[in-house]
């Protein structure tokens, strides 16, 4: 839950510029740490758990052992064979961070004010301007920190930007409504239409995705001040990138949701995560898998065209068309 | 994949020409054979046959360090090759500029053949000339007197890391609209008014003798064009019937221009072939810098009425394409010196298409749109160069069309300037040099770059836009050590070094310095000191060109020089400056940062130790060095305290430069920001620098953030430039509206994209839209990179330098460097994949 004593603070791992594929034009989208799920592919380790971690990028340290001298726990020691680490001692303190003079030590979720957090979302206003971007907010899942990213929401709107929440839509009702209140898009990630794989897969069942999707957007039923919509679906081998699974999600959406669904994104796998687990020192289950088949994606693709939604909606992304 | 098929791929992705006739096939692959054609434009030497003859002018190069160890070389050479011409009697009793006149129109219309290739639809073949300076013995001996100082000052300055300074040739916009307007018959009768109306004794002083001169050159055009309508005929005897055809259209055309006013486009383009190239003869210099100016503009009259008359389209741009491969023969001034048959990218024969007009109109028009194909079909090819003109309001189609091109080819096939911001500084410079009545909100947007991207006025203005290049880095060397060098200066021939004594202001001992604003101001006298060096290196070159280089044909084109009966050499333009380009921006900013954090802020080391850690080049302080490269702030990521350090930067030295003006001719000296390809030689001249830099490495390439630095993507790195460069005025009252720009000449700014960035329609429109942005907030111009896989490997061998790195991975975006190795591998390895 968000820090809300004094000057609002949020847990951020990392803050793009530029980025082109977070919701409409030119956005600058602000990673906020800690995620409900645990989506056994998750393509940003490093949002899952909410304190702050300490990550080690090798290519950058020259073996200087400042890191080591620094270090009050001792969960950094300068070897001949380089720098060791032992991540069970390393509270994230940062003593290291701030020692390294080559920045290969990192650490995710720095505490940003808001205040901070807004003026530097402000630079960028003219090529917002200019494409019909804005400020997106993602994560990890952001409703975790619900007071900030209103606060934040509320505080992009009030400097006349377009604003875009990126959800996982695992979350309650009451604390969704209140961001997307001050939201202008949602982007909005339904992985798994069946509630059993949805648990195995990523730690919990859809029921409450679905909710809130009918609660919000549902077809005759949803709530008529909630922004435009956009579908998110990873495309993992073997797991979301099955044809039932893209009929089920794509006949959902038809169905039951109603016409502001304005986009469903399918983002086609690919292993370029991997170096992150390794930095974490965390296992991952898809560790020496490819990239996906491209010929593969384009089926899903087809499938989601053919699957009763508007087909102009489908957009595919990570393929090999796109480099 | 196979590797074969790799390779292949590979190169296949390299734009190639297309929908090329077998006229301009023929023509391309031609020009291309090099000197197994049966003649090309390579130099040809002509003297007045005097023992103290020179023809290779070496000061137009002082500018060039790489070619100092030739001066003495090209001077000899040309003379032992030269041809010679008999001279007419009397001719050492004419004043200078009417022996030179008369000697370069002998050569071009008499000596030197003309020639027309197979197919070709444009005359005008042979034009690099090495002419005689025809001084007499007097001359040539006060002159060499005068030049071995300025050649000794020169080396002495560019061997300490100063930088270059030297009056050149080329780099402006001649009034080609009004010679195509009113032919030369029109300039004829306006010299010859004005010398008959001179008053006697003027008449007979060197006013004069100016207009004289210029009158003798005004005639050349017109002589030059009747031996290439004769050769014309002479071919169209023999030539099948198609082609017989063509030729008599050319000699007709050649019989009317470029004396005559140019009515069809045939003739404009004839016409502006002709006159461009005989600037090039007049100054014997190919090309650097004789740029066109708004060419869809001053064309634009032609083809409308020959369009409307029945022109094809088609032949309208037949016409172009035959003009774009005439300008490319610039290349062959050199042809058999240096490899790649003497094709570099030296040269800028700039010309400009779009941009604003009066009260904010856009003049985007047909003739934008067949120039882009054009230069579509024909990409990639080196000349003419060109630029395209935006501002927030462009047309949707313009950018979508750039784009595109953009998209297709390995980056962008022109540079982006832009307008508002470029505006600004031209309007800032007429206040600052007084010359409102010349420059102002109701004309300035009739401006157009040179060269590679220096803004200018058109057909009036010589700006000297890359004739001083200073090394700001050089002031903080000297602040660091007391106005020595950290390191004695080696002279690169004989390996002798010189004493290191004081040879800037003595500044004090900079470890008793207290505080960085003692540093500050320490930097700033010496950067006011260095800068009255090279204001008075320059003068030593601009005299001796004023006195004994007249150009009389091209000062027929600039409006001013006539009027005043002064060559532009000597500073006959009504716009005449003289332009300082700031070399090595980036490291001077982030070397005063790293100054800032490392002594004073966090006290990570005296400042002994870091002039220690420099004079060793860094080796044995390697943390101290990487807390200087990676901890101390950096300008170029929309740090707004670090980029308050650039504008500091740049406020002191661009008010320094307007101080100052040429005691022989009376320019004012302007400030700008191009660096040439200074930021790479001189990065092995200059002592290692206090953000991390050892000697050897490349300096900051003009106002771009250092290699590596700009590591918050595109949008903040633009943000840096723009707020560097003034940014917007807060009450609104900038230079042009409220945008502010201390940089006149403009400054040189790229952008490496991925192509992943405009892989589709949604993702090109974000791209134009990104263009649109960088208008508002960005600088006055951006040559856009798009990688390729071949530099996705060069940032694996290297990705200290290619930290700013954005790649697209799936769904989001990040830093090629900051991923591993195997995922690097497989990026490039999706990249070559990505192949048509």
């Amino acid at each position: 839950m968000s820090l809300t004593t004094g000057q609002p603070q949020a847990r951020v791992f990392s803050v793009q510029r530029m980025s082109t594929e977070d919701g409409p034009g030119i956005r600058t989208t602000v990673f906020l740490k800690g995620c409900p799920l645990a989506c056994d592919w998750c393509h940003n380790p490093e949002s899952i758990r909410s304190q702050p971690e300490v990550v080690r990028h090798a290519w950058k340290c020259i073996g200087c052992g400042e890191c080591a001298r620094s270090c009050e726990r001792s969960a950094l020691r300068a070897t001949e064979a380089g720098i060791e680490r032992d991540l069970a001692r390393c509270d994230a303190c940062g003593a290291c961070v701030a020692a390294c003079p080559t920045t290969a030590m990192q650490r995710y979720g720095e505490p940003r004010s808001l205040d901070s957090l807004l003026r530097e979302v402000e630079r960028d206003r003219a090529f917002y301007d200019s494409s019909g971007g804005g400020v997106t907010v993602s994560g990890g899942e952001p409703s975790l920190q619900p007071a900030f990213v209103e606060a934040f929401l509320s505080g992009c709107r009030r400097r006349g930007l377009r604003t875009a929440l990126d959800s996982c839509g695992q979350c309650g009702a009451e604390v969704l409504a209140r961001l997307l209140a001050c939201t202008d898009l949602v982007l909005y990630d339904l992985k798994l239409a069946d509630s059993d794989s949805h648990r195995r897969h990523t730690g919990s069942d859809n029921r409450r995705v679905l909710d809130n999707l009918l609660t919000f957007w549902g077809r005759g039923g949803g709530s008529p001040r909630a922004p435009g919509l956009w579908i998110r679906t990873p495309l993992v081998p073997g797991v979301t990138a099955t044809d039932a699974n893209i009929l089920a999600i794509g006949r959902f959406i038809a169905q039951r949701l109603d016409d502001r669904v304005q986009r469903w994104e399918l983002c086609a796998f690919n292993p370029l995560c991997q170096d992150k687990y390794e930095r974490l020192e965390r296992e991952w289950s898809y560790r020496g898998q490819g990239s996906m088949d491209p010929d593969l994606a384009e089926h899903l693709a087809d499938t989601a065209r053919a699957s009763g939604v508007d087909p102009e909606l489908v957009h595919l992304s990570g393929s090999r068309a796109e480099g | 994949m196979a590797a074969t098929e790799a390779a292949r791929d590979l190169v296949q992705r390299i734009k190639q020409p297309h929908s090329l006739s077998p006229r301009i096939r023929w023509l391309r692959e031609h020009f291309f054979r090099g000197v197994d054609r049966a003649w090309n434009n390579e130099f040809s030497c002509w003297t007045t046959d005097t023992r103290w003859d020179v023809l290779y002018d070496e000061i137009s190069y002082y500018i060039v360090p790489e070619t100092y160890a030739f001066l003495q070389p090209f001077r000899a050479s040309s003379r032992l090759a030269a041809r010679p011409v008999a001279l007419p009697r009397g001719f050492w009793r004419w004043s200078l500029p009417q022996r030179r006149a008369w000697f370069i129109k002998r050569v071009m219309v008499e000596e030197l053949p003309q020639e027309i290739l197979p197919g070709d639809l444009l005359a005008g073949g042979r034009f690099n000339l090495l002419a005689s300076r025809c001084w007499d013995r007097r001359e040539a001996r006060q002159r060499d007197r005068s030049v071995a100082r300025a050649r000794e000052e020169t080396l002495w300055f560019q061997r300490h890391g100063y930088g270059n300074a030297g009056a050149t040739s080329g780099h402006l916009l001649p009034g080609h609209e009004r010679a195509l307007r009113l032919g030369w018959k029109g300039i004829h009768a306006d010299l010859q008014a004005r010398l008959d109306a001179l008053p006697r004794r003027e008449r007979r002083g060197s006013k004069g003798a100016q207009l004289r001169a210029m009158l003798t050159a005004a005639s050349m055009p017109r002589e030059l064009a009747a031996r290439y309508a004769a050769l014309c005929r002479d071919q169209a005897e023999a030539a099948e019937p198609e082609r017989q055809a063509e030729l008599l259209i050319m000699a007709r055309n050649l019989d009317r221009v470029p004396w005559e006013p140019a009515g069809s486009f045939w003739e404009a383009l004839q016409a502006l072939w002709l006159n461009h190239m005989l600037i090039m003869s007049d100054e014997c210099y190919p090309g650097a810098g004789v740029s066109f100016g708004r060419i869809d503009q001053i064309l634009l009259p032609y083809w409308r009425r020959s369009l409307a008359e029945g022109m094809d389209r088609e032949l309208g741009k037949e016409l172009l394409r035959c003009f774009w491969l005439h300008a490319n023969t610039v290349y062959d001034a050199m042809i058999k010196i240096g490899g790649n048959q003497g094709i570099t990218a030296g040269f800028g024969q700039l010309l400009t298409l779009s941009g604003l007009g009066p009260a904010g109109r856009d003049l985007t028009n047909e003739l934008t749109f067949a120039i882009l194909e054009v230069i579509d079909e024909l990409a990639p090819i080196l000349e003419p160069k060109p630029n395209v003109r935006l501002h927030r309001g462009s047309p949707q189609a313009l950018l979508d069309k750039l784009v595109e091109m953009v998209a297709s080819s390995q980056g962008a096939p022109f540079l982006l300037n832009f307008d508002e911001r470029s505006m600004a500084g031209l309007l800032r410079q007429a206040r600052e040099a007084g010359v409102q009545h010349l420059i102002h909100e109701g004309n300035v947007h009739d401006y157009a770059p040179v060269g590679c991207l220096e803004n200018t006025m058109v057909g009036n203005d010589r700006s000297g836009t890359v004739d001083v290049n200073l090394n700001l880095l050089k002031a903080v060397e000297l602040a660091l050590a007391g106005g020595r060098d950290l390191l004695p200066a080696v002279d690169p021939i004989s390996g002798a070094e010189d004493p290191l004594q004081i040879d800037g202001v003595d500044t004090g001992d900079a470890a008793h310095f207290h505080s960085f604003d003692e540093f500050w101001a320490a930097y700033a006298q010496q950067t006011r000191s260095m800068l009255q060096r090279a204001v008075d290196l320059y003068e030593r070159s601009e005299a001796i060109r004023a006195e004994f280089s007249p150009t009389p044909y091209l000062s027929c084109l600039v409006r001013g020089c006539a009027e005043q009966g002064l060559d532009i050499t000597q500073g006959g333009a009504e716009l005449s400056f003289v332009t300082v380009n700031a070399v090595s921006f980036a490291t001077t900013v982030d070397s005063l940062l790293a100054i800032e954090h490392l002594v004073f802020d966090t006290r990570a080391c005296s400042m002994a130790e870091l002039v220690r850690a420099l004079r060793d080049n860094w080796e044995g302080h390697q943390l101290l060095q990487a807390r200087a490269r990676f901890k101390a702030p950096k300008y170029g990521r929309d740090d707004q305290q670090a980029d308050a350090m650039a504008r500091r930067v740049m406020e002191l030295w661009t008010s320094e430069c307007w101080r100052h003006r040429t005691r022989s001719t009376g320019r004012q000296f302007r400030p700008g920001m191009l660096s040439w390809n200074y930021w790479v030689g001189d990065g092995y001249v200059l002592a290692a620098s206090a953000d991390g830099r050892p000697k050897g490495r490349f300096l900051s390439n003009a106002i771009c953030p250092s290699n590596g630095a700009d590591t918050a993507g595109p949008t903040a790195n633009s943000n840096s430039v723009g707020a560097a460069l003034g940014g917007h005025a807060p009450d609104g009252q900038g230079d042009w509206q409220d945008y502010l720009n201390l940089l006149p000449n403009g400054a040189s700014h790229t952008i490496t994209f991925h192509p992943s960035l405009l892989r589709d329609a949604e993702h090109r429109a974000t791209f134009a839209a990104f263009l649109r942005g960088y208008a508002r907030n960005g600088g006055t111009a951006l040559q856009v990179n798009v990688l390729d896989a071949e530099l996705l490997r060069e940032a694996q061998r290297r990705p200290q330098d290619f930290r700013h790195l954005l790649v697209r991975i799936t769904g989001y975006n990040a830093y090629f460097t900051a991923i591993g190795r195997e995922l690097q591998d497989e990026i490039i390895a999706r990249e070559t994949h990505k192949c048509p």
